[in-house]
């Protein structure tokens, strides 16, 4: 049999199972070792499946034991811990109330607040679904209370949770890394400028929403007072340090983002302990939380090393850049062709699944164009971003007006939300012409 | 049983966690202050992260945690969706089969011949095969227990509790 027809079969096979709710790490490591133990059985032209047996079981055995069996991925349920301590210490949602406090004088205070607090919470915690999810409890009911319009209250949280994807830290940055074997310090210094050139989108957005419909924010609300002010600042202390020691520690040289991760922990236990905001039954229950939401993660991880050494296997990836480069697309053809294929697929899948099922056969095509991979991470995880917003599925969407409840049906929170992803349109669209929006500090760490 | 097996693998996982976190934190410090390092730190986190990446397995699995695309199922009636849900279930089982056997087989391996990890502590290889089996195996288990118990459920005219993650 054809190695690339039982490629493109695997393929296949994957989307259907994927679209029945298969769970994305089964359907990984069960299409993958289908199709690798039928390569290995057909290799010599006749079925030979002793062989073969031998040769899957090796294979599905390293690669999922290597992922795992990982010094520098320990850095995954660290800050995957570091977000959920950070959490419970409150220290995540102290951006989002000292930005209100000091916002409180400007028209649209509380959402411009709302996308400030979504960053810093990204920030700590990496993920835009917790982020949306924490941030859609809080800000968006505070918006509703004090007359917001609905499709901004709702909308700009939800938007603003997609920022966790690119600050770092983030877990669609490890990911990537893993899969294309590049340095995450440098994806995650990468993803700064172009996460607050989104924010500062984020936040423009907000302002001419406001320009146009005057009536979608209440009246100014009354300035806080100096103390105030004072007493907001220092509540946010922590989640600007913890952001500093990860910035400042990878970019500086100091530590790899394996050791930020773990200093960091310990630094979030002790503030949470001295603040009196933790107690040791509160940090045993959020790292519980984090071993189910790292276990999750990682077999997604490992079916997709699986699945990547089934498809070398099948050849196809040679084979699409050998097709590529006797088509003699343009680079521009090339990345547009990208772009359009990661934006449909953001519209139907979850980030992790686009980045596994694709980044096999994408990488090797980037790569035969002698493109930036750390550049084009950032593109591909500013892509997911996107599709965590966009109709139908818009996984962020979904997660705001299941926490709000009925005074965010899916439909409203989607009918504001298209301002916030012509910004993002634009963003994208910036990072790809101008590479050095992502590589400038990048490029510079030690 | 399986419920508390579950919770205590979730307990050694969470313990592994924050070993690796004090262990790594325990090596920048030495490194940075006193210019040595925590012997075979790499060896120890290795293997701790396999206690804290599979020993869960089983637990996320009763949590339903494990991520799916959901788009398409949703539009369908629960009923349908439910048997989309055992036949993912029993597809897991079908999916997790050869990795448990070539753990099994590899940690078999190590047992018989002793091998060690090169460094300081010479530290046996055979622990971390055992942890990735054992987790494997009450993750099999697991699934197993669910797809009986939801075909069930289904069957009596029940609908299956939602993800929980």
């Amino acid at each position: 049999m054809d190695p690339a027809l039982i490629g493109l079969v695997a393929f296949a096979v994957m989307l259907v199972l994927l679209a029945i709710r298969v769970p994305i790490a089964f359907a990984l490591i069960g299409v993958a070792t289908l199709a690798a133990f039928t390569i290995f059985a057909f290799r010599t032209g006749t079925f030979m499946p002793e062989r073969a047996f031998r040769a899957t079981s090796s294979l599905v055995f390293s690669n999922s034991f290597d992922l795992l069996h990982s010094f520098d991925l320990s850095m995954i349920p660290l800050f995957i811990a570091l977000g959920n301590i950070a959490y419970r210490a409150g220290i995540t949602t102290a951006v989002y109330d000292a930005a209100k406090v000091w916002l409180l004088r400007l028209r649209g205070g509380i959402a411009v607040a709302s996308v400030m607090g979504c960053g810093g919470f990204s920030a700590i915690t990496g993920s835009s679904l917790a982020c949306a999810s924490t941030m859609g409890k809080i800000c968006t009911p505070e918006m509703l209370r004090l007359g917001y319009d609905p499709r901004l209250a709702t909308a700009s949280v939800a938007a603003g949770g997609t920022l966790g994807s690119l600050i770092p830290p983030s877990i669609l940055f490890i990911i990537y890394a893993i899969f294309t074997e590049t340095s995450v310090n440098k994806l995650f210094i990468a993803g700064i400028l172009p996460g607050l050139l989104t924010l500062a989108g984020f936040v423009l957005v907000i302002a001419m929403w406001i320009k146009a419909d005057p009536a979608a924010v209440p009246a100014r609300g009354e300035a806080a007072s100096f103390a105030d002010k004072m007493a907001a600042f220092r509540r946010a202390w922590p989640a600007a340090l913890i952001f500093a020691v990860i910035v400042v520690g990878i970019y500086g040289g100091y530590f790899t983002a394996t050791a930020a991760a773990a200093v960091c922990v310990v630094l979030t236990v002790l503030i949470g302990l001295a603040q009196r905001q933790l107690d040791l039954a509160g940090i045993w229950q959020a790292v519980r939380e984090t071993c189910v939401q790292t276990s999750a993660i990682f077999f997604v991880a490992a079916g997709a090393k699986i699945f990547v050494a089934a498809i070398a296997l099948t050849g196809m990836a040679p084979a699409l850049v050998e097709w590529v480069s006797q088509a003699e697309f343009s680079t521009a053809t090339l990345l547009f062709a990208i772009c359009v294929v990661y934006l449909v697929l953001g519209m139907f899948l979850d980030p992790i699944g686009i980045m596994v099922l694709t980044l096999p056969l994408v990488v090797p095509l980037v790569e035969s164009y002698g493109l930036n991979l750390i550049w084009f991470g950032v593109v591909v995880v500013k892509l997911l971003e996107i599709g965590l917003i966009t109709p139908p599925v818009g996984l962020n969407v979904f997660v705001l007006s299941n926490v709000v409840g009925k005074d965010a049906p899916v439909g409203m929170v989607f009918s504001g939300i298209w301002r916030f992803l012509s910004i993002d349109v634009v963003v994208l669209l910036l990072l790809v012409a101008f590479p050095s929006i992502s590589l400038v500090l990048s490029n510079a760490v030690q | 049983m399986l419920r508390r097996l579950e919770r205590v693998f979730v307990d050694v996982s969470a313990a592994a966690i924050i070993m690796l976190a004090l262990l790594i934190f325990a090596d920048v410090v030495a490194l940075n202050l006193f210019s040595s390092s925590v012997p075979d730190t790499i060896v120890i986190v290795r293997e701790l992260m396999v206690l804290a990446i599979v020993m869960p397995l089983a637990a996320a699995t009763a949590h339903r945690a494990h991520i799916a695309v959901e788009f398409l199922t949703n539009l369908l009636p629960p009923r349908v969706s439910g048997w989309l849900t055992v036949f993912g279930t029993l597809f897991g089982l079908l999916a997790l089969s050869p990795i448990l056997y070539s753990g099994g087989r590899e940690f078999l391996h190590q047992w018989q011949t002793g091998s060690v990890f090169y460094g300081d502590l010479n530290l046996p290889q055979w622990p971390g095969r055992l942890a990735f089996v054992l987790g494997i195996a009450l993750g099999w288990l697991r699934l197993a227990v669910m797809a009986v118990d939801d075909a069930l459920t289904l069957m009596r005219g029940g609908a299956i509790a939602p993800h929980k993650t």
